[in-house]
């Protein structure tokens, strides 16, 4: 079994799939003759052929919108916006439509579809090219959103969303995509849903995160355990909807928390988790959740990238406040 | 309010019957909308709105004939009311409430004791009052360190003792018994007025029991819960609980079923020697089939007391006292003594309990 | 607003274009009409309209639309229905183009072609549901792909352009109808959609219910397009304008471009035009925005006088038969709202019921919080 990257895994999902269900459809712009900027749809197109891997024009909200109907009439779309920069016109159809048909129609349509998308920065790329606007979609009642943080987690989570009923919006980390090489086994094996995922169990302290985050965090873990503090790093993999026991569990063993993203503070998907673990787990809690986060600043340009994104200084700075807390 | 009457359709008609109204009360119309299509002997005629406005009233039903000039619709003058929207309804604003009356003046208000939750959970849980407490914490906080301080200071008039020996056999077999036993109990009350003077209680109360066991010998047995064994046993080995300065001991008076009254009484003697001498053989602390305890001697009516396992029935003795009770339809003084049957309802049903006590208690009663 | 950006008056047009080069492309837009407003014929008829019988089902159907339509009007002013957006006057847009389909075809609409949904199969009942705000009237038991009322405006073409695609790829011989209003044609969804479908070739044939209104921006304001049908040119497919009063029109129109798109010629759009005779909805007031005697002389034009006109005319309808007709509107109308005001309510956790196909825990909490709010 050879390792393979991100990227890779998320092609070899994607081939998987749709050697299993002729349904599975794959489109989005490049992603046939060119394979996908990222390469993410190499060699579909000559595999299947250009009537289940489609090269659309320029139009994300049409590319949306025409999974919508493609998924209302049985097949099970899955979409490629290039980048999350121009992912914004998707929210009108996810939003308006294909989050909702399913209940406005009381079960009659359904939209199992998936919008993929690069996301998140550290790639030293132009403007709007290093969003993280997972929060948006995670407050779309009737969608899921799914990021995965590994080669095996991408290949698993991808084949979920696929299979899924209903709309998932898959964020792929483009600064893992060819960052980490896995072994990766293509037995079409899909990770559950809704679930968080334990990568590394401890008993001092909580850290939660997701995406690119991850690799940071375990960094700090890693320093942690050097002091002699056992750190246990969740990957939280489906924002919503939210495994709020996996998480609850860790902060009644370990009784605080650190939850890290690169999305920007405000409104970020690490309010809704600090609301749930004040809410349900405020027994547990020894000091107050720390978030550690993107700033409420438009992502800077690259030059001063390495600002904005959280450091594993930072987490650790956080880390320790949280452990020193009496 | 303008009325709009049946017009004149023509040919001489008269009147004409209503056939379907297409505009309603409430809608607005413009100058040759339909109104109302109605029916004459020719055809059925849509009657146009001569002018805008808005619809008040509709004067007739479908079927019914109207008489040409009769009122048919009636119009509304005056300006629309504007809703403000295009979609749903927009609540109008309520009146302003009277001014609300102005409350007492503010109480000061405590400075709170500042505690994380887990902290305060601590402190419930142990017991401490957070006000009381000297926070250590940084900015006046109440840690959990603080709080446990403050727990153990409480408990530090009592000196801590580790259990050994008689007591600690207790706390374990207690605790055994509590996770392995369903307990149920059963009580009531024999009446010893018949007794004469001077009888001996206990050797009365193991005869009970050995009537008791006669009439239900499912209480003289051993249980074995993790093979659900159940074991008769044909000798009643009587534990007698026995309370010493070290603790509770429960020495066994071996086969009382076929001893008499002599000899028990020297067994229960010996037994008694050898307890406070603290001589009793281990052997005759083991292997009790069934177990009384004569806690009344000292004060209590009824008690739901603890089987120690593999037993299944241990018989409590409260204190005798006299009570009034019906007898030939008078109320009299009796002597009585209060009788309670704990049995373990995974080995005994009630009605064998309920057999055994109403046996112990039939030969209780008895004079001799 | 009128933006001049000059105070001089402004060259022709040519006078801009380059000089001495030449044309690369030219279009031409047809206009189609076959009845006029009094129902006479301006030209021979064609096949479908010397069938009596399918003339009669066309009226009858824009009738029962208009019945359901009065009735829904007057629900709601009663409190009984919720805001209502009236097709009246539209009715032979809606009905031309639904009776040109087949069952195994699929209809995406907006929100004014009533008369469309019920050609299809949708019931009165599931319309008044629907109106009245219970989303069971959106679970068809007939026309079962058959999209429901699509309320962002011209959001559902590019799901028209989805589901021909769908159809295409699975080489049914099906084709995918939506209609739009002359306000959904400026939006980015519908060129998108239109440019997708031409690119493709797809089995969809676009109908552009143009009522001269969008809200309160009448259709001079809307596009400087001389006409709307033209926007298919930039798609890469022929468009055509109909006289969309004339249900002769629209559903010849219709069944012209069905068949072209069935048998894998493309996509086509059709502007209809057609006036809005009522408000924009039952809470907008029109008269803030345009003369009761604009809308006046547009009831000359009405599509359902015209063609009783036309069948009066030619010994094909009866005053018995009117009468048969308006009491069996008022009847199916009548037992039909009878029967939705019946309905009760579905219960409250209906909300939480089809959100995803199986509740995740944390809404299944939600659901339980919910129930425990109502029964107290």
């Amino acid at each position: 079994m050879p390792e393979i990257t991100l990227v890779e895994a998320v092609n070899l999902a994607l081939a998987r799939a749709m050697a299993e269900d002729p349904e599975v459809l794959v489109l989005g712009e490049d992603v046939g003759t060119e394979g996908g900027v990222f390469r993410a749809t190499e060699g579909l197109q000559k595999r299947f052929g250009d009537e289940r891997v489609i090269d659309t024009p320029l139009a994300e909200g049409a590319i949306a919108g025409i999974s919508v109907g493609l998924a209302a009439q049985g097949f099970r779309p899955v979409a490629e916006i290039q980048f999350t920069g121009f992912i914004y016109p998707v929210i009108d159809q996810l939003a308006n439509h294909a989050a909702r048909l399913r209940t406005r129609t009381r079960g009659r349509l359904s939209c199992p579809l998936v919008v993929r998308s690069p996301y998140g920065g550290g790639i030293r790329a132009i403007e709007h090219h290093s969003e993280s606007p997972e929060a948006m979609f995670a407050h779309i009642p009737g969608l899921r959103v799914v990021i995965p943080s590994s080669p095996a987690r991408a290949y698993g989570l991808l084949l979920a969303a696929i299979r899924d009923p209903d709309p998932v919006v898959f964020f792929e980390p483009t600064r893992l995509y060819r960052a980490v090489r896995e072994r990766v086994e293509d037995d079409g094996e899909a990770l559950p849903l809704d679930r968080c995922f334990i990568l590394r169990e401890g008993s001092d302290i909580t850290l939660i995160s997701w995406g690119a985050m991850t690799r940071e965090t375990l960094a700090a873990a890693d320093r942690l355990a050097q002091e002699g503090i056992a750190a246990e790093v969740v990957d939280v993999a489906t924002l919503k909807p939210l495994d709020s026991d996996t998480l609850l569990e860790s902060v009644a063993k370990t009784g605080r928390v650190v939850i890290v993203h690169e999305a920007p503070l405000s409104v970020g998907v690490g309010a809704e988790i600090a609301a749930r673990l004040a809410e349900r787990g405020l027994v547990s809690l020894l000091a107050p959740i720390a978030r550690v986060t993107g700033w409420d600043t438009v992502m800077p340009y690259p030059r001063l990238e390495r600002h904005y994104l959280p450091s594993e200084t930072r987490i650790l700075d956080a880390a320790r406040r949280v452990l020193a807390y009496q | 309010m303008a009325v709009f009457v049946l017009p004149d359709l023509g040919e001489g008609l008269q009147e004409a019957e209503l056939v379907q109204w297409h505009v309603s009360e409430g809608d607005n119309v413009v100058a040759d909308q339909p109104l109302v299509s109605v029916e004459t002997e020719k055809a059925v005629v849509e009657v146009p709105s001569p002018y805008s406005g808005r619809i008040a009233r509709l004067y007739a039903k479908p079927g019914e004939r109207i008489r040409v000039g009769a009122p048919l619709v009636e119009f509304d003058e005056g300006p629309r009311a504007d809703t403000g929207t295009v979609v749903g309804e927009l609540a109008a604003a309520a009146p302003p409430a009277a001014a609300p009356p102005r409350g007492a003046e503010p109480v000061a208000a405590k400075p709170a004791v500042r505690a994380a939750p887990a902290v305060r959970a601590l402190a419930q849980r142990l017991g401490v009052d957070l006000a009381a407490l000297t926070p250590s914490g940084p900015n006046g906080t109440v840690t959990s360190a603080d709080v446990e301080r403050a727990a153990r200071a409480a408990l530090a008039q009592a000196p801590a003792e580790i259990l050994s020996g008689v007591r600690r056999a207790m706390a374990l077999n207690m605790a055994r018994a509590h996770a392995e036993i369903v307990p149920a109990t059963v009580v009531d009350e024999a009446d010893i007025e018949a007794w004469p003077p001077k009888t001996d209680v206990t050797i009365r109360l193991v005869r009970a029991i050995v009537a008791g066991v006669a009439a239900s010998p499912g209480l003289n047995a051993w249980y074995d819960g993790r093979n659900m064994e159940r074991r008769i046993l044909p000798q009643i080995d009587l534990g007698i609980a026995v309370d010493t300065e070290e603790g509770l001991f429960v020495p066994v008076l071996r086969n009382v079923g076929a001893r008499d009254a002599a000899d028990l009484r020297r067994g229960l003697e010996r037994m008694k020697a050898d307890v406070r001498a603290r001589t009793v053989p281990v052997a005759e602390l083991r292997g009790q089939t069934i177990t009384l305890s004569n806690f009344g001697m000292f004060a209590g009516r009824f008690a739901a007391l603890v089987i120690v396992p593999p037993q299944v029935a241990i018989l409590g003795a409260g204190r005798i006292r006299a009570a009034p009770v019906v007898a030939d339809g008078r109320i009299v003084p009796h002597r009585l003594l209060p009788l309670s049957l704990t049995f373990d309802h995974r080995a005994v049903t009630g009605g064998e309990a309920a057999r055994f006590l109403k046996a112990a208690i039939a030969d209780l009663e008895r004079a001799e | 607003m009128s933006v001049d950006t000059t105070e001089a008056p402004l060259a022709p047009p040519e006078a801009w274009r380059a000089p001495l080069s030449p044309t690369v492309a030219r279009f031409e837009i047809r206009y189609s009409r076959f009845l006029d407003p009094k129902g006479k014929p301006v030209r021979p008829l064609p096949d479908f309209a010397h069938d009596r019988a399918e003339l009669v089902a066309l009226y009858r159907a824009m009738v029962l639309a208009r019945t359901f339509d009065t009735k829904a009007v007057a629900l709601q002013r009663t409190g009984r229905l919720g805001t209502y957006a009236s097709a009246l006057g539209q009715e032979a847009v809606a009905v031309g183009v639904a009776s040109a389909m087949r069952p195994e075809d699929v209809l995406l609409p907006s929100f004014r072609e009533h008369g469309a949904q019920l050609w299809r199969g949708v019931s009165l009942v599931e319309l008044f549901l629907f109106w009245g705000g219970d989303e069971r009237g959106n679970d068809f038991a007939k026309a079962r792909e058959d999209f429901p009322v699509c309320v962002p405006v011209g959001t559902h073409a590019p799901h028209a352009v989805g589901v021909a695609l769908a159809l295409k790829l699975r080489r049914e011989p099906r084709v995918a109808v939506c209609i739009f209003g002359d306000g959904a044609t400026s939006k980015g969804d519908v060129a998108e959609a239109l440019n997708m479908a031409g690119v493709w070739h797809l089995p969809a044939v676009f109908v552009v219910n143009n009522n001269q209104w969008a809200i309160s921006l009448p259709r001079s304001r809307q596009s400087a397009a001389e006409t709307l049908a033209q926007k298919a040119i930039a798609a890469g497919f022929d468009g055509e304008q109909v006289d969309g009063n004339d249900v002769i029109a629209v559903r010849e129109a219709a069944a012209r471009a069905l068949a072209k798109a069935r048998a894998g010629g493309g996509p086509h759009l059709i502007e209809a035009l057609t006036y809005r005779l009522s408000d924009h909805t039952t809470a907008d007031d029109a008269g803030r925005y345009r003369s009761s005697a604009e809308v006046s002389a547009h009831w000359s034009e009405d599509p359902i006088a015209r063609l009783r006109h036309y069948l009066v005319d030619n010994g094909m309808w009866s005053k018995a038969d009117e009468e048969r007709l308006l009491a069996d509107s008022a009847d199916s109308v009548e037992a039909a709202a009878r029967h939705y005001l019946a309905t009760p309510p579905p219960p409250p956790e209906a909300m939480f019921d089809f959100t995803y196909a199986a509740l995740p825990k944390d809404l299944a909490e939600q659901r339980r919080a919910a129930l425990d709010i109502v029964e107290q």
